[in-house]
């Protein structure tokens, strides 16, 4: 038995990183999407922590990590807010009736 | 380096900014009366606008003093390192700024924003324009990621002004790609920060060269890491692989903003990106021979070089089928991030200067463009090329500004994109090697393919009849007025590019 | 190395065993009462209405962005709290203070903003659409 090391971090955030990236490619509701993208940013919160439990410098990782959970939090309230405008007008948060802007 | 006393003073236009953008939001939710906010909002962010550039050329007097901060000379950096004062920092400020104003006298008489809600637009502008400042000016990787954060947020709400469906539509499209773009640049610097243990722009040099032997599985994983931060500059710049939230972006948003969004955070996000490459590819203990992109690091200019050879391709192509003019504009303005990658490629001083001039001459071109059909829009009520026909009787005034804007954007020799071009290419084919050559040649064939789009618009304004239904007249209005005068500029840049060029060269002056 | 794993262990273990004997004792404590309501699903004889999957009104949304928004932002100030412990046994204290509440009259400024703008407002109507919704050429969905 090991103990909990920097590899099963990074290893954590990968996979919550890619699970972050299939979601947001994938999902045609635009809520889901928007999960996506806050697993990624956390999957690279996740990272930047371990990296600065594990390394030198500790408290540049960790005011990082801060920041990260404010802006994704500012992301989400800005996509949240486009999202309720879209369905004020569409009746809906399917992506792909969102399709008046082609060419 | 200062602390962070003395940096409060280099910060003053994004202070000053930052409370007048405060101020109208609180004035938008307390003022009552429509009338007040008519003059009110537009008025209080233009005088933000112009504060903040006196206290901008205010800080470049402050260090020519004699016992002044002399940033300007060597370049400095404040706050404790998290931001770089230096003349590229003022420079594309005070590009950015002026940006700004051009969108803010474009709303004014614009139909496109509710006039309710319109000092929340006025005060986000200003907002989007603290980030940028803050942007151009970052000299570290967190400090850069939240720059490009509050761009970013700022503008997604700004496309989404509008009270047409498909505004809301393309303010979505771009905050998911932009979330991802960003997300995905995240979790690059995050292991950027897991290998070299450093965020400082200053160090990226050493941590990709000179860091005790990585093995072959961490200099991959660095390799990555660069890709996916190179990423982020990509989508905030529109360069190819990045760009499909542009044209969806810049048709659905209002005129004004889609003239700001084309030319400010592009340029921005170009400042920030020629101080990353810089500071990555150049070695800056070895000042006398300049060595750009040692072999080590050769692959990195590759990656640069294909962005750029793929968005001025692809840009081009793409525009060719267009009939809406903002659509149009948008895979222009990928082109025009191509065109200006050129100058990234060529680096050493004479790219940055080249970039430096050729992003003022593209702001004065492009945002004369957007005024154009802001002035047709009001008239017409459409931004089609049908709206385009027979302008020359209709408006021989808006038909010749926008003819000159065309030129120059092709890059034809009387006009400011002309010299801007030159500069480009001359700044790339300094340097020698298979590599400029091949992309100059990308360039020249892509300029060509460029006027066949460009004079399609030309056809229609000049010689095919308006179409029936349409007014007979277009008066000209605040729109055209800032058009006439940039096309003026435009002009004027193309003969006289003299102190331009200068400046540009000034702005140049962090590499030493 | 084992030995931090035998600490998690037996953090499970007697997790288990205080949650068996809350429940047990409180088998003794409680009254018995067995009706019927009991068993529906809030036990108190409120029925459920429709499924719960549907969507919540909009003011739900408004007041939670406002929230989120608010609330994460005061995380921002960690860094400032850290160093005003560390400031104020120095001489710097008063400025990293000032620093402080001016962030906090910044976090003031946006909840003025929302409750002049009548969005903490929970009977007000909402916006009615701005615009005819847009004809896909598709059937709306049934609700």
């Amino acid at each position: 038995m090991t103990s909990v090391g920097l590899h099963h971090f990074v290893l954590l955030s990968a996979v919550l990183f890619s699970l972050g990236i299939a979601c947001a490619i994938a999902r045609r509701n635009a809520v889901a999407i928007l999960v996506g993208i806050e697993l990624m940013l956390n999957a690279a919160a996740l990272n930047l922590a371990a990296f600065s439990r594990f390394g030198a410098l500790r408290a540049e990782g960790q005011l990082f990590v801060l920041f990260v959970i404010v802006l994704a939090a500012a992301e989400a309230v800005v996509g949240l807010a486009l999202i309720l405008a879209i369905h004020r007008r569409l009746r809906s948060v399917d992506v792909h009736r969102a399709d008046s802007l082609k060419g | 380096m200062f602390g962070n006393l003395v940096s409060m003073r280099l910060l003053a236009p994004a202070v000053v900014l930052g409370a007048v953008a405060l101020f109208l939001f609180l004035a938008s939710a307390f003022v009552r009366r429509r009338e007040t906010g008519r003059w009110l909002f537009p008025g209080a962010a233009l005088i933000g606008l112009a504060a903040a550039l006196v206290t901008l050329l205010e800080t470049v007097r402050l260090q020519y003093l004699p016992d002044g901060y002399n940033c300007l000379l060597g370049g400095c950096t404040a706050f404790l390192g998290m931001l770089a004062y230096d003349p590229l920092a003022v420079f594309f400020q005070a590009l950015v700024m002026l940006a700004a104003v051009a969108a803010v006298v474009l709303t004014v008489g614009s139909p496109a924003v509710p006039q309710a809600r319109r000092g929340e637009y006025f005060g986000l502008i200003l907002a989007m324009t603290v980030g940028m400042c803050l942007l151009v000016s970052a000299n570290h990787l967190l400090m850069l990621y939240v720059a490009l954060e509050a761009v970013s947020l700022c503008s997604y709400l700004l496309t989404g002004f509008d009270a047409k469906a498909r505004s809301a539509e393309a303010g979505l499209k771009y905050a998911l790609y932009g979330g991802v773009a960003s997300a995905v640049m995240l979790f690059g610097l995050s292991w950027w920060y897991g290998l070299f243990g450093s965020l400082n722009l200053q160090s990226l040099h050493f941590c990709m060269l000179g860091s005790p032997a990585l093995s072959p599985g961490e200099s991959g994983a660095a390799v990555v890491a660069l890709l996916f931060i190179l990423a982020g500059f990509g989508f905030k710049i529109a360069a190819v692989p990045f760009h499909q939230w542009c044209p969806d972006a810049y048709e659905g948003a209002p005129t004004p903003i889609a003239a700001l969004l084309s030319v400010a955070p592009k340029l921005s996000g170009f400042a920030v990106l020629l101080r990353f490459a810089f500071n990555l590819l150049f070695d800056p203990r070895d000042p006398e021979t300049l060595a750009y992109a040692p072999a080590q690091l050769e692959w990195a200019l590759w990656a640069i070089a294909a962005l750029s050879a793929l968005s001025m391709t692809i840009g081009n192509l793409a525009a060719i089928p267009q009939n809406n003019l903002k659509r149009l504009l948008a895979y222009s303005s990928i082109a025009h991030a191509g065109y200006l990658l050129m100058g990234v490629v060529g680096g050493s001083q004479g790219g940055i200067a080249a970039v430096s001039l050729y992003g003022a001459v593209y702001l004065v071109m492009n945002l004369g463009a957007f005024a154009v059909v802001a002035a047709v829009e009001r008239a017409t009520g459409s931004e089609d090329l049908l709206a385009f026909h027979g302008l020359a009787k209709r408006s021989p005034l808006l038909a010749v500004c926008m003819a000159v804007f065309l030129l120059a954007l092709t890059g034809l020799p009387p006009t400011a994109g002309f010299v801007g071009k030159v500069y480009l290419f001359a700044s790339l084919l300094k340097g020698g090697g298979s590599l400029p050559v091949i992309l100059a040649v990308v360039g020249i064939v892509n300029t060509v393919i460029s006027l066949y789009f460009y004079a399609r618009v030309l056809r229609a304004m000049f010689l095919l009849p308006p179409e029936p239904g349409l007014p007979e007249r277009i008066a000209p209005d605040g729109a055209g007025l800032l058009a006439a005068a940039l096309a003026v500029l435009t002009l004027a840049l193309g003969v006289f590019f003299g102190p331009l060029a200068m400046l540009a060269e000034w702005s140049a002056g962090f590499v030493r | 190395m084992g030995f931090e794993l035998a600490m998690v262990l037996g953090f499970f273990v007697v997790s288990g065993l205080a949650l068996w004997a809350l429940l047990f004792v409180g088998r003794f404590l409680r009254l018995r009462a067995p009706r019927p309501e009991k068993l529906t699903t809030y036990e108190c004889g409120e029925l459920p209405v429709g499924p719960a999957w549907f969507n919540f009104n909009n003011r739900f949304y408004l007041v939670a962005l406002v929230f989120v928004a608010l609330d994460v932002g005061v995380a921002a100030a960690i860094p400032l709290v850290v160093i005003l412990r560390e400031a104020a046994a120095g001489s710097g204290g008063w400025l990293v203070f000032l620093l402080l509440f001016g962030f906090l009259l910044l976090l003031a400024v946006a909840l003025a903003y929302v409750w002049k703008k009548g969005d903490l407002r929970w009977l007000r109507d909402l916006p009615a659409p701005e615009c005819a919704p847009v004809d896909t050429g598709r059937p709306e969905p049934k609700p």
